[in-house]
């Protein structure tokens, strides 16, 4: 067995996993802690070293030509892994308070770190394969988040995880038996791998698989028509865990119809056809089908899960519009989102787990009892809303512009308009909360006691509601390493 | 180094309302005096400044925001900066009993400086995010008092907010998409090239939209009347003297830059003016509150303002009589605003209603008082001599002006007469409902003989007086005061100016006034004494005929808003989203049935949500199943590796 390229490329996907397994013979809890804190730290450290060197990428497994593992970093692999490292250890940092309240954590923090590694490694997987194997673990490990509670419900809704997401990779992987005759290599390389003789006369064959891949990774998106777990599935599992599911497994679903649709078959090859106009549709249906049940729904987790399903679909929607500038919009959108719906969620972790309150009629005063929290809540709120000068409003801008100079008047005339209705239903499902959080009438509530949480929970909320609004004012830095992505992927059209 | 004051004069109250807040958590006397210093500061600077300045952040929200100093933009800056502090001194007796005292000043302030952003704006972005942050910031202040009726106000004024900032920001996206730029010296020649018209103007009425909500135009107006009687007086003060003129900067970057001299966009803006004085007037004189009457009179000189605008537009090149009418009576409308709100303020301070029946005759024998308000009032009713007058005078002389051409271009003149008549009448309503107040509050007599006490303190007093002197000084010296404003400012807009001055005591421009005051007062003996009084045993009573059953909010908005789209929407959502569920379903009875006889596995039972409830499914092996897995996958890559 030869292995080919830095070894230093195992590293940060590797150790989550060994330190996992250390993890279960530590017997104290304050051990533990420490422990899971100090791993998560180096982890984060290693990602964002390596993200800051060249590295040239690491082959090995090679069962045939086509057929091997590969790590590889590039631009997109830095962005991806950077976010997830950096929320995840800020998703750590809360989930040491809050998994107080809950039992089993051990299996829980196991799960946790293993996670992060798999994810780390499908952020710096160079070919479909690694992808692939990478992106089922994922769906496996995730698993235990979703049926933590034991309960009947929670059993239910990991079911259909797994149903959906299994489903859902194995339509892509079905794609990518017929794709991969028509390839060059798996190996993802910007601006696509299409061998374009063999492909002549085959094209809706390809726009058919092309289709049938996206409908696949676009299940972990939460995109219309598979979109039916994520809001069965967030809400049962605790408040970290699914602060990462809704803010970072969903991204890992975009970053795969990222590699395929721009690193395997090409923008040449999509653009302007009937299978991207498709995908935008079922895109816009998405946008406006969560937007408009969030704003339906009452039960305050389930409404920021049916948010992401709407949220998410902002993202695929910037990314199958196949031009730069909504691109940019779609990628600063990944972190924004994963920002704010973090927020989101922690908070409604943090108010279970000082008031056990989940229905959203009963947040009746909520913010004169956690100050901190809801102030962090307002923010996410205003950001996912899409109010300047949060980061929101730099995302949708650079969508909607996008949209509407894309060659598609009227697609991308009803995108920006779902956008502002979509935008419009986020304030309506989100402001009432706030307002009836801060302003109370006269002999609604009475303030008995101040219920804020410890620093182990408003720290990361902090941190965050700081990024949401300094990254919206301020988002030049950030943009311009989205714009080198860009330009390596847009150089061939 | 001297450009940085102008964001200097954004950030400095916004950070100074923190640092209130945390003084005022200890020390609410020393909180009030800052605050006073502060304001006070800005106002000194705004007033101090001079020349023309330009502040560009480039890269800020991946825009940039640019502000300008010089012109339009340093009198709105001055004339905010003078309400505020006023404002600010006001507070301290108003607000006494009041409590969230700590909040309402940090907002106060945070307002201010989203107001200065606003007003010193160079390009749409940099109004729209201060518009926003502004709209939120008030909403709080609007909020202030928890009663039942306040909180519908506050959401109501929450909901225009919200739904007006977005569709004007989806009119910024088209504009940008259309031209490539939002900045204002860029604007004016950036539609010009448009072939296709009817998109530039749909664009216009998206950004409209939210300004025209903020500044209270007709059919977006319903938010007003609640939100002004229910807020504090203080804010009430602020949202007609300030915010609503927010809405109106933004009215005016449209009809001055955008659709610089367009007639299709003045006409109808000049409609949409008409309509909003006139139901404002006939709101006003129907009202027997009198905050709500003031707050349906600010809606109607709105109006006269929204007329100003779109007479720029339909005059053309030589517009420069609607640009000064217009710009000059947004200036006064705040200085008469300003002073009728604070004497409705002492009136509510000291008999806890503004219902006329109760405070009827409360002014008599209060001679300070009686003349405050006086001025406001004959300020506000366009009376020679005062200040209304010459800006009411100018934006008439604008529509007779029209006549004119269009006479002398041998068109018909019918529509622009009827806009004359309409407009004069506008002007009788006003002076009808001011005298309404006025006779009821300071003429007629009480109901019970009051106990005479203070009912006012020195600070007040001072403060009232001066801005008391105010209406007339403007008004007696035309020339000296508001001919130098417009001068400044109407380059904002691209007034040329005019090659002879205007003779404001000239019989020819008093007739205006006098057909207003002679309409005015037959609508008040005949309307307003004679139908909508009644005299009992006790003396005449105002009878309350508000028109419930015209309210078109409560019988429109609401149930389209609240209940009709979301049902829509809902209902289709929920159609697209069980799109594949239902196909499981269908799947599970024609496939998977389990009473065909075909055996499928246990577990397929749990693919879907659909319940089947009292089972106990809860295996512990699986999660040691993935873990043993995990466990496996890292052993084969050290294998693999090794």
């Amino acid at each position: 067995m030869c292995v080919i390229g830095n070894k230093m490329l195992l590293f940060p996907v590797m150790f989550p996993i060994i330190a996992a397994m250390f993890f279960l013979f530590l017997k104290k809890e304050k051990q533990q802690r420490i422990y899971i804190f100090f791993s998560m730290i180096l982890e984060t450290i290693s990602v964002i070293f390596l993200c800051m060197t060249d590295t040239e990428p690491l082959q090995f497994w090679q069962i045939d030509k086509n057929i091997n593992i590969m790590f590889q970093i590039d631009g997109l692999s830095c962005f991806f892994a950077g976010l997830i490292s950096v929320i995840w250890l800020l998703a750590t940092v809360f989930s040491l308070e809050y998994m107080k309240h809950e039992e089993n954590t051990k299996r829980f923090f196991f799960f946790f770190i293993m996670t992060l590694g798999v994810l780390i490694g499908l952020s710096f997987s160079g070919n479909f394969m690694t992808l692939y194997l990478f992106y089922e673990m994922m769906t496996l490990l995730t698993l235990p988040f979703v049926i933590h509670g034991g309960t009947t419900q929670a059993m239910q809704a990991g079911y259909k995880y797994l149903g959906y997401s299994i489903f859902g990779a194995g339509l892509s992987l079905a794609g990518f038996f017929f794709l991969s005759q028509y390839c060059q290599g798996t190996a993802f390389t910007a601006g696509g791998t299409l061998h374009m003789q063999s492909v002549t006369g085959k094209e809706t064959l390809l726009l058919i698989v092309f289709l049938l891949m996206m409908i696949g990774f676009g299940c972990k998106a939460g995109m219309w028509p598979l979109h039916g777990w994520l809001a069965t599935a967030h809400p049962v599992a605790p408040s970290p865990a699914s602060a990462v599911l809704s803010g970072i497994i969903t991204k890992c679903g975009v970053l795969a119809i990222i590699r395929v649709c721009y690193y395997l078959f090409g923008v040449e090859f999509v653009k302007g056809t009937w299978a991207q106009q498709m995908i935008l549709c079922f895109c816009i249906f998405t946008i406006f089908m969560g937007s408009m049940l969030a704003y339906k729904e009452k039960l305050l987790k389930k409404r920021f899960a049916y948010s992401t399903i709407s949220q998410v679909s902002y993202i695929l929607f910037g990314l199958m519009l196949f031009s730069p500038i909504s691109f940019c919009g779609a990628l600063l959108q990944i972190v924004f989102h994963a920002v704010t719906k973090n927020i989101l969620f922690f908070t409604a972790g943090a108010i279970i787990y000082k008031t056990g309150k989940e229905y959203v009629s009963q947040l009746k005063g909520i913010g004169k009892q956690m100050p901190v929290v809801m102030i962090c809540f307002t923010i996410a709120s205003l950001s996912l809303i899409g109010i300047p000068p949060t980061s929101g409003f730099v995302s949708k801008w650079f969508l909607a512009e996008g949209a509407l100079s894309s060659e598609y008047e009227i697609l991308g005339m009803a995108g920006v308009v779902i956008l502002m209705i979509s935008a419009l239903l986020t304030a309506g499902y989100l402001l009432p909360i706030i307002s009836d959080g801060f302003f109370t009438k006269k002999g609604e509530f009475v303030l008995k006691e101040k219920k804020e949480p410890c620093f182990l929970m408003t720290v990361p909320l902090c941190i965050l509601s700081a990024v949401a609004v300094i990254l919206g004012m301020f988002p030049n830095g950030l943009l311009s390493s989205i714009t080198k992505i860009s330009n390596t992927l847009f150089a061939f059209v | 180094m001297q450009t940085l004051i102008l964001p200097f004069l954004i950030l400095f109250p916004m950070a100074c309302g923190g640092i209130g807040y945390i003084i005022g958590n200890k020390k609410e006397e020393i909180r009030d005096y800052f605050l006073w210093i502060v304001t006070a500061m800005v106002l000194a600077s705004t007033l101090l400044l001079r020349g023309e300045y330009k502040f560009l952040a480039e890269g800020f929200s991946a825009l940039s925001i640019s502000l300008q100093w010089g012109g339009l933009h340093s009198v709105l800056a001055v004339m905010t900066a003078f309400v505020w502090l006023v404002i600010m001194v006001v507070s301290k007796t108003y607000l006494k009993e009041h409590q969230n005292k700590n909040r309402y000043y940090f907002f106060i302030m945070m307002t201010l400086g989203a107001v200065m952003g606003v007003f010193l704006s160079a390009d749409l972005y940099t109004t729209f995010l201060f518009f926003e942050i502004m709209s939120f910031t008030s909403y709080i202040l609007i909020i202030h008092t928890n009663t039942k009726e306040n909180f519908y106000a506050a959401y109501t004024y929450l909901a225009f907010a919200v739904i007006g900032g977005l569709v004007t920001l989806t009119g910024i996206f088209l504009l940008y998409d259309i031209t490539g730029t939002l900045v204002f010296s860029e604007l004016k020649e950036a539609l010009v090239t448009l072939e296709n018209k009817n998109m530039a103007y749909a664009t216009g009425i998206l950004i409209l939209f939210g300004f025209a909500a903020k500044a209270g135009m007709f059919l977006v107006h319903t938010w007003l009347i609640e939100a002004y009687t229910q807020a504090p007086t203080t804010v009430t003060a602020i949202l007609s003297c300030i915010l609503s003129k927010t809405g109106i900067y933004g009215i005016l970057i449209l009809g001055g830059i955008l659709f610089l001299h367009d007639e299709t966009w003045g006409m109808t803006l000049v409609y949409f003016g008409i309509f909003t004085l006139l139901c404002g007037g006939i709101l006003a004189i129907y009202s027997i509150d009198l905050k709500k009457i003031l707050a349906c009179s600010s809606m109607s000189q709105i109006g006269f303002i929204l007329v100003g605008i779109g007479m720029q537009g339909v005059l053309g090149e030589h517009n420069v009589l609607a640009v000064e009418g217009s710009i000059l009576h947004m200036v006064n409308h705040t200085i008469v605003k300003l002073i009728l709100f604070l004497t409705a303020g002492i009136l509510f301070l000291n008999t806890k209603s503004l219902n006329l029946n109760d405070i009827k005759g409360y002014g008599r024998g209060k001679p300070f008082l009686m003349s405050v308000f006086l001025m406001g009032a004959l300020g506000v009713m366009g009376i020679p001599l005062w200040n209304g007058y010459i800006s009411k005078t100018l934006i008439h002389e604008s529509i007779v002006e029209k006549i004119l051409l269009l006479e002398q271009a041998g068109k018909s003149t019918v529509e622009m007469q009827t806009i004359e008549y309409l407009f004069l009448i506008g002007g009788g309503f006003t002076v009808a409902y001011m005298t309404k107040i006025f006779v009821a509050v300071f003429v007629e007599k009480p109901k019970q003989k009051q106990y005479c006490k203070k009912y006012i303190n020195g600070i007040l007093k001072a403060v009232l007086g001066f801005c008391a002197i105010l209406p007339s000084l403007f008004g007696i010296f035309p020339h000296l005061i508001q001919d130098n404003i417009a001068k400044l400012s109407r380059g904002f807009v691209y007034g040329q100016p005019s090659e002879h001055t205007i003779e404001y005591f000239s019989w020819i421009n008093l007739k205006g006034a006098v057909i207003s005051l002679a309409i005015g007062s037959i609508i008040y003996i005949v309307w307003i004494r004679m139908i909508l009084m009644k005299k009992t045993k006790e003396g005449s009573v105002y009878i309350d005929k508000w028109p419930n059953q015209w309210n078109i909010q409560k019988q429109i908005y609401e149930p389209i808003v609240l209940q009709l789209l979301p049902f829509l929407g809902a209902l289709t959502a929920r159609v697209i989203g069980s799109v594949t569920e239902g196909f499981i379903v269908f799947c599970q009875i024609t496939i998977f049935n389990n009473k065909t006889g075909k055996v499928i596995p246990k577990e397929d039972a749990y693919f879907s949500v659909y319940t089947q409830a009292g089972k106990r499914i809860f295996k512990d092996n699986l999660s040691k199943s993935l873990a043993f897995f995990g466990a496996g996958f890292a052993f084969a890559m050290l294998y693999i590796l090794g």
